[in-house]
């Protein structure tokens, strides 16, 4: 699982709406993957990243340095483009949990799969 | 210039050829014969046994590393290539003058050989000239000499030698032009016996002393008006002998001339295509497998006049007698009481016997229940089949005291008497034992083949050769295992266990819809997901232009992506694929995409993130209107505002525009990409019009086209709690809720062509799983997407069988 991917991921816990992101991520293997740098891909990512949730799982991981927000004229700047490339698209966290921060729910990774299936009791209405 | 084609690759086989689909490239203007040392040249198009490629005289020919590999060529200086002494390699050319050569290598041309041809004449047609492919065949060596490819002796073949290994050659080719016979140059037990049939006068009288010399007979076959036989020794070494002995023989035949025999072997497949009547497939008979002595031995120790306290004495007049050891056959249930095993097992003389015809191969399974039945003349037993939740595969019966006719009857209709011959022993494994109902007619005589005597085989249906052969007592050893766990298998309209299945029903409440889908959707993907991945590999072209005409760097979801298949189209997107099944992301993952496991009503991705979803083949999994909305839902709720979905679902019309889709039109021999939609049935087909009281099972063969539905939306049968219908692939659908079977295959794509049949048997299908259906009529994804307040249908049309919509979020 990439963190572009935990980006988009979003507890789906009955009754937790939108306070269900960002789900709190637990690492216990990490990968680093190179990946071909395309970068028109990733400025056109940029906003559609939810920067804090970024922030926050790129910390727990203890990566470089991510900057507190995008930087002006990201586009064109290769150096920030760069960093924010490897962040998003080279980390693949292999096992480790995502937690629901308002039920606490943890939801496993394993081989870089997220399991996010609820049990029946959990579905029920 | 020439083209460039495809990189060389070289393929050894050390299987049968396919019938060729390559021609030969030659570009060379000289052939060499290379038969026992003497060399002699002809010009192209001379119709040799042993002509072998040329290539040119060019460096850089892709053709010589290749050749270089072979052990068995070796490359001359000038540049011709020339076969080893004892093995003469052929190139790729017409089928009659190879017969049937062990395909040694396979070599597609590069450039440098691209485009040449070979000029002249009969060899050469153009039009077979198909991507340059040549391939190298090894042919038999003569008889007497080992059957190695890698024998690198010098023999030399005497005249006499070779004018009968050219003679063999000529009917083994003769046999495949004719019969469709292919042989093959290793020993196997079966031999093709040329020139000694019954269409040639030469009785089984005459041929079978001769056969039996070489060893033990394990069956003779004498397809009537043949000019040849099958013979089929009980072990390759005998079949070896055979071969290496009779070949070239004199025989004499009825009318006192002289005849010559010509053996080649072939794989055991063969029989079937012999044009008989062939034995109901898994069912074999093992001749003489006791001897008279043990015979005795096993009837004497049957004691009969037991206390009739005891349950398992039975006796009756008019009816057969019956034993039971292991545990107890009870006749008003068809069935074992597999709680209650018999004290005692089975009989210490069964034992040690059993053990032997595990050792010889004759059986796979030991057996621990034994029934023992006796039949005077007059006694019979009604047609059945044994219970499948009761017993395993393999049911073996033994025949002591007198011989019997059998008859196996299919639900077709067709009827094959089996002649069981004392000291016999019958095993009846896959659909012999499955789906063929046997049972002795109670009567005193038997019709028998007066030619044969009492050898085991279909009994002709030659009149002119049939007599009367009167019964005497016959005692059979039943030999079965006891199932434990409910059967399977492939033939589920006769089979007790899943007939006995919950029927499936419609389901009335959402909690129904839930453990429905969990039932026969998500436990049956996982369980058949490799298989089913193996099948999903072309990605259709409507989605692709889809996903390609999405901007660069958009964000997309795959909801229900199953194997990957469209993770991966458009490089420029950033994609993630979630899935119920496990087992399926985990082939994503294998691919490297980005995935995870989800339920589609509750996706947990933030809404309003992705530029795009897709839903493909998945709504219609869902059993109720209300969750195919809710799925539907979920999907836009995942877009942001001007977000573009993708949806398609099954039809329920397979027909439209009086087109039939590829699910119709795909016959069910077709691999590969055909088994796209869905995979084929096999006797599932044919057996739902045959059997009774099978309940509403569709027999659908008229296919239903778009006009039937057009009174405003489509006759849904189902009313609550009725049962849900199973499928029958390939026709079109009768009802919009259904259960469509999947053929499970254990090794996906691992060997495609025919595995090799047992002798008279064939292949047994794997387990069949029924996934739940509800397809879509015209309309109704409109209809149902139209429910959702915030979009709006760009468009809505019709794919291969499917009913797709592409909407927008506003």
């Amino acid at each position: 699982m990439r963190l572009l991917t935990h980006n988009l991921l979003s507890s789906h816990v009955r009754g937790v709406g939108p306070r269900g992101f960002p789900l709190r991520l637990q690492a216990t293997e990490v990968r680093i993957h190179p990946v071909e740098f395309n970068p028109d891909f990733i400025a056109r990512m940029i906003p559609k990243v939810e920067w804090a949730a970024l922030l926050e799982a790129a910390d727990t991981l203890h990566l470089v340095e991510v900057p507190k927000e995008p930087i002006q004229g990201y586009e064109h700047n290769e150096e920030f483009l760069r960093k924010m490339h490897h962040v998003l698209l080279e980390v693949e966290v292999l096992e480790g949990t995502l937690q629901c921060p308002e039920s606490g729910r943890l939801f496993p990774i394993s081989r870089g799969i997220p399991n996010m299936l609820l049990s029946d009791e959990e579905t029920e209405t | 210039m020439p083209r460039v084609l495809a990189a060389t690759s070289l393929l050894f086989k050390g299987i049968r050829a396919s019938p060729l689909r390559s021609w030969w490239v030659a570009p060379g203007r000289r052939y060499s014969r290379e038969l026992g040392g003497r060399r002699s040249s002809a010009g192209p198009g001379v119709r040799l046994s042993g002509l072998h490629l040329c290539s040119p005289k060019r460096s850089g020919c892709a053709l010589r590393p290749a050749l270089d590999e072979l052990p068995q060529i070796r490359c001359t200086h000038n540049g011709y290539y020339t076969p080893s002494k004892d093995n003469v390699i052929f190139a790729g050319t017409e089928r009659r003058h190879l017969g049937n050569q062990r395909l040694l290598a396979e070599t597609d041309f590069s450039e440098s050989l691209a485009g040449e041809r070979a000029c002249g004449s009969a060899v050469h047609r153009p039009s077979r000239l198909m991507g340059n492919v040549v391939q190298f065949f090894s042919n038999m060596a003569a008889p007497g000499i080992v059957m190695d490819s890698n024998h690198q002796s010098n023999y030399k073949l005497s005249k006499t030698e070779k004018k009968l290994l050219r003679k063999q050659i000529k009917a083994r080719h003769t046999l495949l032009r004719h019969e469709g016979i292919e042989t093959v140059s290793y020993a196997t037990q079966s031999l093709i016996v040329a020139n000694g049939g019954l269409g040639n006068q030469v009785s089984r009288n005459q041929l079978l002393p001769v056969l039996e010399k070489c060893g033990l007979v394990d069956a003779l076959l004498m397809p009537p008006n043949k000019p040849y036989s099958c013979v089929r020794y009980t072990t390759v070494e005998e079949s070896k002998k055979a071969y290496d002995t009779l070949n070239g023989r004199e025989i004499v035949d009825d009318l006192g001339q002289k005849i010559i025999l010509y053996l080649n072997f072939v794989e055991k497949a063969q029989w079937k295509e012999l044009g008989l009547q062939a034995l109901p497939p898994g069912l074999k008979v093992i001749e003489e497998i006791i001897s008279s002595e043990d015979e005795k031995m096993l009837l004497e120790s049957v004691n009969w006049t037991e206390d009739t306290d005891n349950q398992n004495f039975q006796k009756s007049l008019k009816h057969r007698r019956v034993k039971h050891f292991g545990y107890e056959f009870h006749y008003d249930n068809n069935n074992v009481d597999k709680d209650k095993p018999l004290p005692g097992g089975l009989p210490d003389i069964c034992e040690s016997i059993l053990e032997k015809w595990l050792k010889a191969g004759f059986i796979k399974h030991k057996p621990d229940q034994l029934t023992i039945n006796q039949y005077e003349p007059g006694h019979g037993i009604p047609a059945h089949i044994d219970t499948h939740s009761a017993f395993e595969d393999e049911i073996v019966s033994l025949s002591l005291g007198s011989e019997i006719v059998m008859d196996f009857k299919h639900p077709d209709g067709m009827t094959v008497p089996v002649m069981l011959p004392r000291r016999s022993l019958l095993v009846m494994t896959g659909e012999s034992r499955y789906l063929w109902t046997h049972g002795i007619t109670p009567r005193k005589f038997d019709t028998v083949q007066a030619s044969k005597g009492h050898k085991s085989g279909i009994i002709t249906s030659d009149v002119e050769d049939l007599t009367l052969n009167k019964r005497g007592i016959r005692t059979s050893f039943t030999f079965r295992k006891v199932r434990q766990t409910p059967c399977n298998c492939s033939y589920p309209l006769v089979c007790d266990s899943q007939m006995k299945e919950a029927p499936a029903s419609f389901p009335e409440s959402d909690k129904e819809a839930l453990q429905l889908e969990q039932d026969y959707v998500h436990r049956v993907y996982e369980e058949i997901a490799r298989h089913f991945s193996s099948t999903r590999h072309t990605p259709w072209p409507h989605i692709v232009e889809f996903l390609k005409a999405l901007p660069s760097g958009s964000l997309v979801a795959d909801i229900g992506c199953g194997n990957g298949k469209y993770l991966g189209i458009n490089k420029e997107l950033y994609m993630i694929g979630c899935d119920h099944s496990q087992n399926l992301v985990d082939i994503c993952r294998e691919r490297q995409y980005q995935a995870f496991v989800c339920d589609a009503l509750a996706v947990p991705i933030r809404s309003g993130s992705c530029d795009a979803c897709i839903s493909i083949a998945v709504i219609h999994h869902f059993a109720t209107a209300e969750r195919r909305v809710a799925a539907l839902q979920e999907l836009v709720r995942l877009l942001r505002p001007g977000g573009k979905a993708l949806i398609y679902v099954w039809a329920m019309e397979q027909e439209y525009n009086k087109k039939k889709s590829k699910y119709l039109r795909e016959n069910r021999t077709s691999q590969g990409l055909k088994e796209e939609i869905n995979n084929d049935t096999s006797v599932q087909e044919l057996l739902v019009k045959q059997l009774p009281n099978v309940g509403n099972q569709d027999s659908a063969h008229s296919v239903s086209s778009i006009n039937d539905f057009q009174d405003g939306g489509c006759n849904s049968r189902n009313v609550a709690n009725s049962k849900l219908p199973i499928h029958t692939n390939r026709t079109s659908f009768h009802s919009q809720d259904l259960l469509v079977p999947w053929h499970l295959k254990e090794n996906p794509g691992k060997d495609k062509r025919v595995e090799p049949f047992g002798p008279l048997g064939s292949r047994d299908p794997g387990p069949v799983f029924h996934r739940y259906y509800h397809v879509f009529c015209e309309g109704e994804l409109e209809a149902a997407c139209q429910t959702l307040s915030n979009i709006s249908i760009l468009q809505s049309y019709y794919d291969q069988g499917n009913w797709c919509v592409i909407l927008q979020k506003v």
